[in-house]
């Protein structure tokens, strides 16, 4: 943070601190630096990931069945519903599936075997979330944005006006800085 | 000087309030009647506070003062994005609310950035209508100095500004320091001391506002208007919360300008139509009208030449 800026530099490590616990997935990032040039101006949040719950099969987490419709699903562990839902619509569209009760859904003209060896991965969800934390405590008006992402570190650089080459320059070796940082 | 208090106790005697009120040369502002408990916000002459503080231990009520009540604040915010929504702008908002302001949460359509924030002419238009407006804005100190004050620097209402860093000389009323972006509800200690201080910051505003309304007074005290306002029929039937909005110099009253402007300057104050003694306008908030009530000077300046003529 540039000179005379601690009280922001103390309040975007709590927002961001908040926001992780908010959102639930404070154990999901290991590390996080946030840095600002106020004078430039731009603005880089960058953060390293923990790692997800490892990818699961349909048929892991759900019975899956043939029936006169499609495809009849009836959900065992019920942690993953929300992403098997999400899959569901991402690939058969929202028309076609149909959630009939809590644990029990129905994918009309589709067959068993292309459904149950479908893999739902939270790496993505978690993605999302953090993207999301981010989106919540960059500065409002930076508009002007470029992200470096890999599987490891997350890193968002911010302005208001046009993008500096030595912003960009800064943001990638704040990137591997955080990769580099013991967690937490 | 008028000084506001609201009485919360039983409706068993109340008349006998009421009575008193208007014997002491004071008004009801506001009554809200819950069962066999109600609370009247109303406005005494400072100097007859010990004789309605006896009435009230009398009926067995309690007397509290709400410094801000009678008063229309403006708590602006530079959007309505959740960086600035519901905390910390709600907090302060509420904090104004328990000491008996209407206030109005507003962000601006382009107040986000810091080179590229600004207020647009009818935002301006809009929060000069109330009586003081809060600005709540973020954690950059450069940002707020250079940046942010051009939102208020040209207001004609008194400002104070809620911010996170420390800083000084800015242009306007009082800054309280120390709030900044906040993601949950003031509730900690040190939190709620800043939104006191918050509080205490517009209070000593609106005592400003209100002594320098003193040294001319206003030809006739916006609770008396109020009150025959309340008798028309458009202001019965209006189901918009708080119909008839008091100001320091005037009112805001939630019904539509065009249909209604005529016979509201029609009626009579003290020998004289309200059209003549205040300035009856459309409000930028849609379906209102704004009332200035004109000062004692004013109006009798005003009958003198129309009598010379």
């Amino acid at each position: 943070m540039a000179e005379g800026e601690d009280f922001a530099f103390k309040n975007f490590d709590t927002i961001f601190r908040q926001t992780l616990k908010d959102l639930g997935i404070s154990r999901a990032v290991k590390s996080f630096n946030i840095i600002s040039k106020i004078d430039e101006p731009y603005f880089i949040i960058s953060l390293k990931m923990g790692k997800a719950r490892s990818a699961i099969h349909i048929s892991d987490m759900a019975q899956v069945d043939d029936s006169p419709q499609g495809v009849q699903i009836t959900i065992t562990d019920e942690e993953w519903a929300p992403a098997l839902l999400t899959k569901l619509w991402q690939v058969y569209s929202k028309e076609r599936v149909k959630q009939l009760t809590r644990f029990e859904i129905t994918i009309h003209d589709a067959k068993a075997s292309d459904v149950a060896p479908m893999q739902l991965d939270p790496g993505e969800e978690l993605k999302t979330l953090l993207l999301d934390a981010i989106w919540r405590v960059f500065p409002e008006g930076f508009k002007v944005r470029y992200n470096i992402v890999d599987d490891e570190v997350m890193t968002i650089v911010g302005t208001e006006h046009d993008m500096e080459d030595a912003w960009l320059e800064t943001a990638r070796k704040v990137h591997e800085l955080t990769r580099d940082v013991e967690a937490e | 000087m008028y000084e506001v208090l609201m009485y919360d106790g039983g409706v068993y005697k109340i008349n006998e309030l009421y009575e008193l009120i208007e014997d002491v040369g004071g008004f009801v502002i506001q009554k809200t009647k819950i069962q066999v408990q109600i609370v009247v916000t109303m406005a005494v002459p400072e100097e007859e506070h010990a004789v309605i503080e006896e009435k009230t231990a009398e009926l067995g009520g309690k007397l509290s003062s709400v410094p801000l009540a009678g008063t229309e604040i403006a708590v602006v915010a530079p959007t309505l994005g959740r960086h600035h929504m519901p905390h910390p702008t709600c907090d302060i908002a509420e904090q104004l609310r328990r000491l008996g302001a209407i206030t109005v949460v507003m962000g601006l359509a382009r107040g986000r950035g810091r080179r590229s924030s600004q207020i647009l002419a009818d935002e301006r238009r809009l929060v000069e209508e109330y009586d003081a407006a809060v600005f709540v804005l973020g954690n950059f100190k450069d940002c707020i100095i250079n940046h942010k004050t051009k939102l208020f620097e040209e207001l004609e209402i008194p400002v104070a500004v809620v911010c996170g860093p420390e800083v000084q000389d800015l242009p306007c009323e009082a800054v309280v320091c120390g709030v900044g972006r906040k993601v949950e509800r003031m509730r900690r200690e040190e939190e709620i001391l800043k939104l006191q201080e918050a509080s205490e910051a517009i209070e000593k505003i609106i005592h400003n506002k209100r002594a320098e309304l003193d040294e001319d007074p206003l030809f006739i005290h916006p609770a008396e208007i109020k009150s025959r306002l309340d008798e028309l029929e458009p202001i019965k039937e209006c189901l918009r919360p708080a119909p008839v909005v008091l100001h320091l110099d005037g009112l805001r009253v939630k019904i539509p300008y065009e249909e209604w402007k005529d016979t509201i300057a029609d009626i009579e104050v003290y020998g004289h139509r309200l059209g003549d003694v205040a300035e009856i306008s459309e409000s930028s908030l849609g379906g209102s009208i704004l009332i200035k009530i004109k000062t004692t000077s004013e109006v009798n300046d005003e009958d003198r030449k129309s009598s010379s003529s």
